[in-house]
C-alpha cells in the first residue's frame, strides 16, 4: 500500500542525503595521492572477501568452458606429444644459435582480469593477482596479441590496470623498424574506445594502412616491440607540421579474461622477438652468393 | 533489541543479491551487459527504507564500487547516493511488489545511475557518451530489471512483508 511521503521524509533523512552527497564530491575532488591509497585500504578490508568470491567463480567458469575444448585437444596433443622431445631440443638449439631469449622468459606474471559491471569497466580493470604475485605499479600489461595497459595500484593479492582506453593513458610507439615515432592515445569520441590515435607523426612521413605499431621503449614503462595496432588510415593533419594517424587496436581490453604482467626486469629490454616484431634487415642492395 | 522476521527475510535476500553478484554473475553472465545484482539489492533495500536510510546504503555501496576502478573515484558513490535517496522517496508513489513497475523502477534506476556517473566523472562531453546512454547502459539496464523481476518472483512472499525501515 503506498504511503504519504509525508511519513519518510524528515529532516534525518535530508541530513544524512546532504552528507553523503558532500561526502562523494570530497571524493571526487581528492588528490590522486589520496584516492589511491583510500581505494587500497577498501579492496584490502571491505572487498577483499567478493574479490576472492569473484576471483573463484570467474576460475570455476573457466575451469567448465576449458573442459569440452581440454578433451579434444588432449587427444590430438597425444599424438603430438611423441614429437615434443626432439622439436623441444631442435628449437632450443636453434634459438641459441639465432642469440634470441625464450620467449617472455619467465619475467611476467600471469592475471585473471575480474570484469566489473561499472562504466569503468574496459577503462580500468581489476586483475586477480597482486603484489604477492610479483606484480608492481607501472608494470605493462600485454595479452597475446599486444598492449592492453599498465598497472597503476596494486594490492596485496589484486592490482588496478589502467588500459589504454582510459582517456589519460599515453605510450610512444612507433612504426616497426624505429623509422617513424608517435603517441598512441585512446580516440575519443568512439563507441567504447574500440580504436586508438597515434599523434605526433612528422609531416614528412606517411604511413600506408596495414602498417604495424610497437611501443618504441622511450618512457621506461613499455619494452620497445609490444604491438599497439594497424594503420587504419589518416585522421587529420596540421599542414607541415604533424599528422594523426587512426590504429585498430591489437588488444581490446573489454575482451580479454587473462593477461600477462611484465615484470621490471623486461621493463627496459625489448620483446620484438617475443613478438616476432624484430625490424628487417636493412636492404644494402648486395645479393649473397 | 529483538529482531522482527521480516527485517530477518529482507536481509536474506540482500544477502542471495549479494551472493548472486560476486558468484553468480561472473560465473554465468561473464558479458558486458550482466545484471548489476548489487543495483537491485540497493533499491529492494532503499524503496523498503526511509530515504536518509537510501542515501546512505547508496553512498556505501558506491564507495565500494569506486574503489574497484579509482580513476573516477566518487563518482559512483555520488550516483548511487542520489539513485538510493531517491528510491527512499518513490515508495510513496511505487507499489515495490508490482512486477512491471519494478522492473520500469530498476530500469530507470540503472539508467539515471549511468547518467549521473558519466557527469560525476566529467565524461558527459565525450563522443562516445551517446553510445553508452543510448544502447549500452539501456542493455545493462534491461538485463538489471529482468533480475529484480525474477528476484520478486521468487522472494515476493517475503519481500511483501518486509517492513519499512
Amino acid at each position: 500500500m503506498p504511503i504519504g511521503a509525508e511519513r519518510y521524509g524528515s529532516r534525518a533523512d535530508t541530513l544524512a542525503f546532504v552528507a553523503c552527497l558532500v561526502l562523494s564530491l570530497v571524493a571526487l575532488a581528492l588528490p590522486e595521492s589520496l584516492r589511491m591509497p583510500i581505494a587500497a585500504a577498501l579492496r584490502r578490508t571491505a572487498l577483499l572477501p567478493a574479490v576472492a568470491i569473484e576471483s573463484q567463480a570467474s576460475a570455476s567458469r573457466e575451469q567448465r568452458q576449458n573442459t569440452i575444448l581440454l578433451r579434444a585437444e588432449r587427444d590430438s596433443l597425444a599424438l603430438a606429444a611423441s614429437q615434443v622431445p626432439e622439436l623441444e631440443a631442435e628449437n632450443t638449439q636453434l634459438r641459441a644459435l639465432l642469440k634470441l631469449r625464450a620467449r617472455l622468459g619467465t619475467g611476467f606474471v600471469t592475471a585473471e582480469v575480474l570484469h566489473q559491471t561499472g562504466l569503468t569497466d574496459g577503462l580500468t580493470m581489476l586483475l586477480g593477482a597482486g603484489r604477492r604475485q610479483g606484480i608492481a605499479p607501472l608494470s605493462p600489461v600485454i595479452a597475446p596479441s599486444g598492449l592492453v595497459g599498465m598497472v597503476v595500484a596494486v594490492d596485496p593479492h589484486t592490482s588496478v590496470v589502467m588500459a589504454w582506453t582510459h582517456p589519460d593513458f599515453r605510450a610512444s610507439a612507433m612504426v616497426e623498424g624505429g623509422k617513424i615515432f608517435g603517441v598512441v592515445a585512446a580516440r575519443r569520441g568512439e563507441t567504447a574506445g574500440e580504436v586508438m590515435e597515434l599523434r605526433g607523426v612528422p609531416y614528412r612521413d606517411s604511413l600506408p594502412a596495414g602498417t604495424p605499431v610497437v611501443t618504441s621503449g622511450l618512457g621506461g614503462v613499455f619494452p620497445r616491440g609490444i604491438p599497439v595496432g594497424t594503420v587504419l588510415g589518416m585522421l587529420s593533419e596540421s599542414a607541415g607540421w604533424e599528422r594523426t594517424y587512426l590504429l585498430r587496436p591489437a588488444a581490446h581490453p573489454a575482451q580479454v579474461t587473462h593477461v600477462l604482467v611484465l615484470s621490471a626486469r623486461l621493463a627496459g629490454d625489448s620483446l620484438e622477438p617475443a613478438f616476432d616484431t624484430l625490424p628487417a634487415a636493412p636492404d644494402t642492395g648486395e645479393v649473397e652468393p | 533489541m529483538k529482531v522482527q522476521a521480516p527485517t530477518l527475510r529482507l536481509a536474506a535476500v540482500l544477502a542471495v543479491l549479494l551472493a548472486a553478484h560476486f558468484w553468480l554473475r561472473p560465473a554465468v553472465f561473464p558479458g558486458r551487459f550482466a545484471p548489476d545484482f548489487v543495483l537491485v539489492a540497493l533499491l529492494f533495500f532503499a524503496i523498503r527504507s526511509r530515504p536518509g536510510a537510501g542515501a546512505v546504503a547508496g553512498f556505501l555501496v558506491g564507495l565500494l564500487t569506486d574503489a574497484v576502478g579509482p580513476t573516477t573515484f566518487g563518482a559512483a558513490a555520488f550516483s548511487l547516493t542520489i539513485v538510493g535517496y531517491a528510491a527512499g522517496w518513490l515508495k510513496a508513489v511505487v507499489f515495490p511488489d508490482n512486477l512491471l513497475v519494478t522492473a520500469v523502477f530498476v530500469f530507470a534506476a540503472s539508467w539515471v545511475r549511468d547518467l549521473l556517473e558519466l557527469a560525476a566523472s566529467n565524461a558527459l562531453r565525450s563522443g562516445a557518451v551517446g553510445t553508452q546512454l543510448l544502447v549500452l547502459s539501456p542493455a545493462t539496464a534491461l538485463s538489471t530489471a529482468a533480475a529484480a523481476v525474477v528476484t520478486l518472483l521468487l522472494f515476493r512472499g517475503w519481500l511483501r512483508s518486509a517492513p519499512a525501515l
